[in-house]
C-alpha cells in the first residue's frame, strides 16, 4: 500500500513539472518581450531605446537559455516567488494570496453542497429508475447542466430583483457566513450537481444488477438498508473518482461566477489579467488551477484502494 | 427469458447494425426531440441569414433596444440591430466553430489514441501520460494562456505578411480570431477522444470474435472493416455528438470572456455578454441568446444519450 502511494507520488511530480514546462514555454515563446511590455506602460520612452532595453534584459537574466530561465522560475516558485505583475508591479504572490481565500472557500463550499445534494438525488433517481421521480430528477439535472454559470447567475439576479428591493440583491463578498455567498454558491454548484446526479444514477443502476444486491434482497434485508449499505458504498467509488472533473468544472465556473457577482477571487483576477495581458499573473493562476486538479487526481488515486478493497487486492498482486 | 422470442429473433431476416440502431433511436422520444432540434438549428445555420429581411449588421438607430414585436421577432439590440437575425447568424458561428473544432479534436484524438492502443508499450504510456496531463489543466485557463501568448505573434505575422504581399486576406483579423478559437479549443478537446479510441482498440483487439475471425482465416482488411471499425465507431459517434454541444458552450464561454470570436461577428457568447450589461433594463437581450444556447446544449445532449442507447444496446438499460 505504502509502495503504491510512493509510486503514485513519484509519477505525479514529473507530471506537475511537465505541465509547468508547457505553460511556461507558451509564455516564453509567445507572450512577447516582458521588458518592452513593462516599459510600454511606464512613462518615458525607454521601450524604444534598444540599448537600454538590452541592458535591462541582461540584468534581469532574460538573455539566459530557456531551460535555465525555466529552472530559475521553478526554484523561485518553491519559495513562493511568482514574480511581479506587469500591469501593477505588485508581487504576483501577494495578489494571488489575497484573492485565493475567496475562491478556495467558495469552491470548497460548492464541493460540500454538491456532495450533500447530488449523491442522495442520484441514489433516489437510480433506485426509482424509469419512474416519474427519476425523470424529474434526471431532467432537472440535464437542465442545470445545459445552463452555463454566466447565464444562470444573471437570470437568478433578475429573479431576485423582482422579489427584493434593489439594494439588498446580493453582490460582493463577506466571507462564507455572509448571506451574499448563497447565490454564487448555488450557481457554482449547478453543473457539478448535474454531473454527480447523472454519475450516481448510472452507478446505482449498474450496481442494482449485481449478485450481492439480489442476495441481500433474497435474505430479506430491508430495502433502506440495502440502499444504504449494499448500494451506496460501491456507488461512491466511481463518484469519488470524478473529483478531478468536478475541480475543473468549479475552477471554470468560478471565473464566471466571480465576474457576475463581483467576488474578489482568482477568477476575477484571471479575467483582469487577461484584458491587461498580464502574463505573470495568468501563468501563476493557471499553474495553481492545474496544481489543484492534479492534486485532487492524486488524492483520488491514493483513496481509491481504501474505498474499494477489490482494487487494493489487485494492487497487492502486482 | 422464454424460448419463444428467441426463436422469433432467429427467424427474422438479418438486420444491419445501422438500421437496427436507427430503429432504436427513433423509438426514443427524447432522442427524436433532440434530433429534431439539432436539425432545426442546422437548418438555421445553413439558411438562416436568408430567412430574415434584416442584415445582422444593419443598424436602425430609431428602433434601439426594442422589445420583441412582429416587426422584430426577438426585438433589437442597443444599436438597433435585429436580434433574430443575429441569433440566426450566431447559430452559423456556433456550428462552424463546433464542427471545425470537433473535427480537429477527433483527428488528433483518434490518431494518438489508435496508435497508442495499437503499438502499446512505452509509446502508449507516454501518449497517455501526455493526455492525462492535458486533461488536468483547467480548460478555460489553458485557452486563456494560449490566447494571451499566441494572439500577439499571430497578428504580427499577419501584419508582416500583409506588408510583404499586400494581399488583403492578411488584413482580415477575423481569421486570427477563428484560427485562435479553433486551435486553442481543439488543443483542449482532443484528450477524451484519444482515451476513448485507445480503450476501444485495446478491448476490441482481444475480443473472441476477432480471434474467431482470425481462426476463420479472414484477412486483416476484412477484420478491420467488418469487425473492428463498426464496433469502435459507435462510442465515438456518441462522444462526437456530445462534443459538438460542448464545443458550442465553450465557444460562447470564450466569447463571453472576450477571447472568442470578436464583434461584430455575432456569436451567442458575445450576445450574452452584451446582454449582461443591460439586463436590468432589456432582459430580452440576455434571455434570447441564453435560451437558444441552452436549447442547443440540451438538444445535443438528448441526441447523444439516445445515440448511446441505440448504438451500444448492451451498455444501456
Amino acid at each position: 500500500m505504502l509502495r503504491y502511494i510512493v509510486t503514485r507520488f513519484a509519477l505525479w511530480v514529473p507530471s506537475v513539472l511537465l505541465v509547468m514546462l508547457g505553460v511556461y514555454a507558451l509564455a516564453f515563446f509567445g507572450a512577447g518581450d516582458p521588458i518592452k511590455l513593462i516599459f510600454l506602460r511606464a512613462p518615458g520612452d525607454v521601450a524604444y531605446d534598444p540599448v537600454r532595453i538590452e541592458a535591462i534584459r541582461e540584468s534581469a537574466g532574460l538573455t539566459k537559455p530557456f531551460i535555465e530561465q525555466f529552472t530559475n522560475y521553478v526554484v523561485h516558485l518553491l519559495s513562493g516567488n511568482f514574480g511581479n505583475s506587469l500591469s501593477s508591479g505588485r508581487s504576483v504572490w501577494a495578489m494571488v494570496s489575497a484573492a485565493a481565500p475567496v475562491s478556495f472557500s467558495l469552491g470548497l463550499c460548492a464541493i460540500v453542497l454538491t456532495a450533500v445534494v447530488a449523491i442522495p438525488l442520484g441514489l433516489i433517481a437510480g433506485l426509482n429508475q424509469n419512474t416519474r421521480l427519476d425523470y424529474t430528477i434526471l431532467g432537472s439535472a440535464l437542465f442545470l447542466w445545459a445552463i452555463p454559470p454566466y447565464v444562470a447567475g444573471p437570470l437568478l439576479m433578475v429573479g431576485l430583483l423582482l422579489l427584493l428591493p434593489g439594494m439588498s440583491v446580493p453582490y460582493g463578498w463577506g466571507g462564507i457566513f455572509d448571506v451574499r455567498i448563497v447565490l454564487p454558491l448555488i450557481v457554482l454548484s449547478f453543473q457539478p450537481i448535474a454531473l454527480i446526479v447523472r454519475q450516481t444514477r448510472a452507478a446505482v443502476i449498474e450496481v442494482l444488477s449485481e449478485d450481492f444486491v439480489r442476495t441481500a434482497r433474497a435474505k430479506g434485508v430491508p430495502e433502506t438498508l440495502v440502499a444504504l449499505k449494499h448500494i451506496l458504498r460501491p456507488v461512491l467509488t466511481p463518484v469519488v473518482t470524478q473529483l478531478g472533473l468536478i475541480m475543473i468544472t468549479i475552477v471554470n465556473g468560478a471565473i464566471f461566477v466571480e465576474l457576475v457577482f463581483g467576488l474578489p477571487g482568482l477568477g476575477r483576477l484571471t479575467v483582469k489579467a487577461l484584458t491587461d495581458s498580464d502574463y505573470p499573473v495568468i501563468l501563476a493562476i493557471t499553474l495553481i488551477g492545474s496544481f489543484l486538479v492534479m492534486l485532487s487526481n492524486l488524492l483520488v488515486d491514493v483513496l481509491y484502494p481504501l474505498l474499494d478493497p477489490r482494487a487494493a487486492d489487485s494492487m497487492k498482486g502486482r | 427469458m422464454s424460448s419463444a422470442p428467441l426463436l422469433a429473433v432467429a427467424d427474422d431476416p438479418p438486420v444491419s447494425l445501422w438500421r437496427d440502431a436507427w430503429g432504436r433511436l427513433i423509438r426514443n422520444r427524447l432522442a427524436v426531440a433532440g434530433l429534431v432540434m439539432v436539425l432545426v438549428l442546422a437548418f438555421a445555420a445553413a439558411f438562416g441569414p436568408m430567412l430574415t429581411p434584416y442584415d445582422f449588421l444593419s443598424q436602425n438607430l430609431d428602433a434601439r433596444n426594442a422589445g420583441p414585436s412582429l416587426v422584430h421577432l426577438f426585438g433589437t439590440d442597443d444599436l438597433g440591430r435585429d436580434v433574430f437575425s443575429r441569433v440566426l447568424y450566431g447559430t452559423r458561428t456556433a456550428f462552424v466553430v463546433a464542427i471545425v473544432v470537433t473535427a480537429l479534436a477527433v483527428t488528433i484524438g483518434v490518431t494518438l489514441g489508435a496508435t497508442a492502443g495499437f503499438f502499446g508499450g512505452l509509446f502508449d504510456r507516454i501518449i497517455m501520460w501526455f493526455t492525462d496531463m492535458t486533461m488536468s489543466v483547467p480548460n478555460l485557463l489553458l485557452v486563456v494562456v494560449i490566447n494571451a501568448s499566441l494572439k500577439a505573434p499571430l497578428s504580427q505575422w499577419m501584419e508582416t505578411q500583409y506588408l510583404a504581399t499586400l494581399n488583403p486576406f492578411f488584413r482580415e483579423t477575423i481569421w486570427i480570431d477563428f484560427l485562435l478559437v479553433f486551435g486553442s479549443m481543439a488543443l483542449i478537446a482532443w484528450p477524451p477522444y484519444a482515451r476513448l479510441v485507445r480503450a476501444q482498440v485495446l478491448s476490441i483487439r482481444s475480443r473472441p470474435y476477432i480471434t474467431a475471425a482470425r481462426a476463420l482465416g479472414l484477412t486483416n482488411r476484412i477484420i478491420l472493416t467488418r469487425y473492428v471499425v463498426p464496433n469502435a465507431i459507435g462510442p465515438l459517434i456518441v462522444s462526437v455528438s456530445a462534443g459538438l454541444g460542448t464545443a458550442m458552450v465553450l465557444e460562447s464561454a470564450f466569447s463571453f470572456l472576450g477571447v472568442g470570436v470578436n464583434p461584430p461577428t455575432p456569436s451567442w457568447g458575445n450576445m450574452i455578454s452584451d446582454g449582461l450589461r443591460v439586463w436590468q433594463h432589456y432582459p430580452h437581450l440576455l434571455a434570447v441568446p441564453a435560451i437558444v444556447l441552452g436549447l442547443a446544449t440540451v438538444a445535443f445532449s438528448f441526441l447523444g444519450d439516445g445515440l448511446n442507447d441505440a448504438l451500444n444496446p448492451r451498455g444501456s438499460k
